[in-house]
């Protein structure tokens, strides 16, 4: 059984359908990549996924768990963070306290966590008392990764971490996404920058007006022709 | 007299009814941090708050509760008490009407909530009128002399001391619950960005009851407050600050509750000291003059981002 289970979705805003029944799996402590072109739905997809749409049609699993349709306070409890793609920080609070708010909901002492997440991202160590408005993209995306880790989710939505980043700064956020991957946090990530994001997933998808074009692992995508043709710029 | 020596005098006065709008603003303030409206029921929430503040203190009167008053203060223990439970007291009212009709509204977006309110504002008003009349109510009676301080050229009370010192420290501790309790912070991040902070796991029906509360207990001080001031309530007693209070939240930074603090004191004093140079009637117009200037050189406001 998947870990996250989609199936025949159709979701939209309002009255505008964006998805025509689109399906995908994610298995545990795999990457699992969604490219396509603007438009394809691929942000919709995520905002169905995690109860800020409620789909029209089609059911969403999560553990074994159906959560079609749960609000986005609810489905975060089951163990899946979100880092949505614009407005992932708290800007008037800072570094340290976007992260406390990630923890909003664990009972437990997370001090241990937020360790942790220091270590992953050492700058924003150095930071933590900044205010997360004042700060740069990059910066801004490391909070937003952070405090979508305070839960120790099983699955952590991205959608397209390294948008409007500098190269190297992308290079580094792929680079972190790996080293959590590694700690066993299962990711589906939407991304702009689909050779990147495909190189680095177990399995791959091609989103295009609404509807699943192809599904194979991230390598096989890379290497298809037609995919490369019209999806990956030649 | 001459204008210049009765400055001081005014600036006084002016902290002294700065402090009673800063209270009265950040309720406002708040809530159009977070719910994204402008609430008109808020002036009525003062005048709820002083009016539950008379009926307990009568309450805790008949129950042979004393009041001698706390030298040289003119009001004393049953008072005191009075006020510190009507502040809960009119949370609790602000938690039914978010309950009963806010918490319906909110899907209809930020316009029907203002119309709302001014319903609200209407109906509160009327209640008041309802069951205490249109008349005044005194808090204290007699009159408390004022203290000379030559030295800085002024007069003033130890009731209005009072009421400075009030306001300060509620200010702190306000500040201190936003800045280190978990719920200030959520509070915050929900004004920040709601969506965000549902996604993020906060529940945001609590904080925004939590805001209605915090609110309304400070709307409860400022009208009590004011009766401290004036020695008497009326049922208009809010109301008839409510331009001011918008003024200085809007002056401040619309949503930024130490705007609310700097803007209120901004407009008390000067509607204290317009009255040197032009008839006292022309409060609420200085009041008006500030905020529509502000809006033309920085709409955000003095503390707001610049958006």
């Amino acid at each position: 059984m998947p870990l996250l289970g989609v199936e025949q979705v159709t979701s939209g805003y309002g009255e505008m359908e964006v998805l025509h029944g689109v399906s995908i799996e994610v298995n545990s402590g795999e990457i699992v990549s969604i490219i396509g072109p603007n438009g394809a739905g691929k942000s919709t997809l995520m905002k169905t996924i995690f109860g800020l749409l409620c789909p029209d049609a089609g059911t969403i699993s999560f553990r074994g768990n159906d959560i079609t349709g749960l609000n986005p306070d609810r489905v975060v409890r089951q163990g899946m963070a979100y880092v949505p793609q614009v407005e992932n920080v708290f800007p008037s609070l800072t570094a340290h306290e976007n992260l406390e708010m990630g923890a909003f909901i664990r009972q437990d002492d997370f001090r241990e966590r937020i360790g942790e997440i220091y270590e992953l991202f050492p700058l924003l160590k150095k930071r933590k008392k900044q205010r997360v408005g004042k700060m740069s993209g990059g910066e801004r995306q490391m909070v937003a990764m952070g405090r979508a880790l305070m839960l120790d989710p099983q699955l952590l939505l991205l959608d397209e971490p390294s948008a409007a980043l500098a190269p190297n700064l992308a290079e580094m956020i792929f680079d972190r996404i790996i080293t959590i991957n590694k700690t066993g946090v299962a990711i589906l990530i939407v991304e702009q920058n689909a050779k990147q994001s495909l190189r680095l997933a177990d399995q791959g998808y091609v989103l295009a007006g609404g509807r699943r074009r192809f599904a194979d692992t991230g390598k096989n995508l890379l290497a298809n022709e037609e995919v490369g043709r019209l999806y990956l710029g030649g | 007299m001459d204008i210049l020596a009765r400055i001081p005098q005014l600036l006084v006065y002016g902290i002294i009814s700065g402090s009673i709008l800063s209270l009265g603003g950040i309720g406002v303030s708040l809530t159009y941090s977070i719910l994204g409206f402008a609430n008109f029921a808020h002036g009525d929430i003062m005048a709820l708050g002083a009016y539950i503040t008379l009926g307990l203190f009568t309450l805790l009167g008949g129950w042979g509760l004393p009041n001698t008053p706390f030298a040289p203060l003119s009001f004393g223990l049953s008072f005191i008490l009075a006020a510190i439970l009507s502040m809960g007291l009119t949370g609790g009212c602000m938690i039914l009407l978010d309950r009963v009709l806010f918490k319906h509204l909110r899907r209809a977006g930020s316009i029907i909530l203002m119309m709302a309110s001014i319903g609200i504002a209407l109906g509160l008003r009327n209640i008041l009128q309802f069951f205490w009349g249109p008349q005044p109510h005194y808090y204290i009676e007699g009159i408390q002399i004022a203290t000379r301080i030559p030295a800085l050229g002024i007069r003033i009370k130890p009731d209005q001391v009072f009421i400075i010192c009030t306001a300060i420290l509620l200010v702190v501790l306000l500040h201190v619950f936003l800045q280190h309790t978990k719920i200030g912070k959520a509070m915050r991040a929900t004004a920040d960005n709601m969506d965000l902070s549902r996604v993020t796991g906060i529940n945001t029906d609590r904080v925004i009851l939590w805001t209605g509360v915090i609110g309304a207990a400070l709307a409860t001080a400022a009208g009590v407050l004011a009766g401290i001031e004036n020695k008497f309530i009326t049922p208009e007693l809010g109301w008839q600050m409510l331009l001011s209070i918008f003024a200085s939240v809007v002056l401040g930074g619309l949503g930024n509750i130490y705007g609310a603090i700097v803007g209120g004191m901004v407009i008390g004093i000067s509607e204290e000291i317009s009255t040197a140079f032009v008839s006292t009637g022309y409060k609420p117009a200085i009041a008006f003059i500030i905020m529509v200037v502000m809006l033309l050189i920085k709409p955000a406001g003095l503390l707001g981002k610049g958006k």
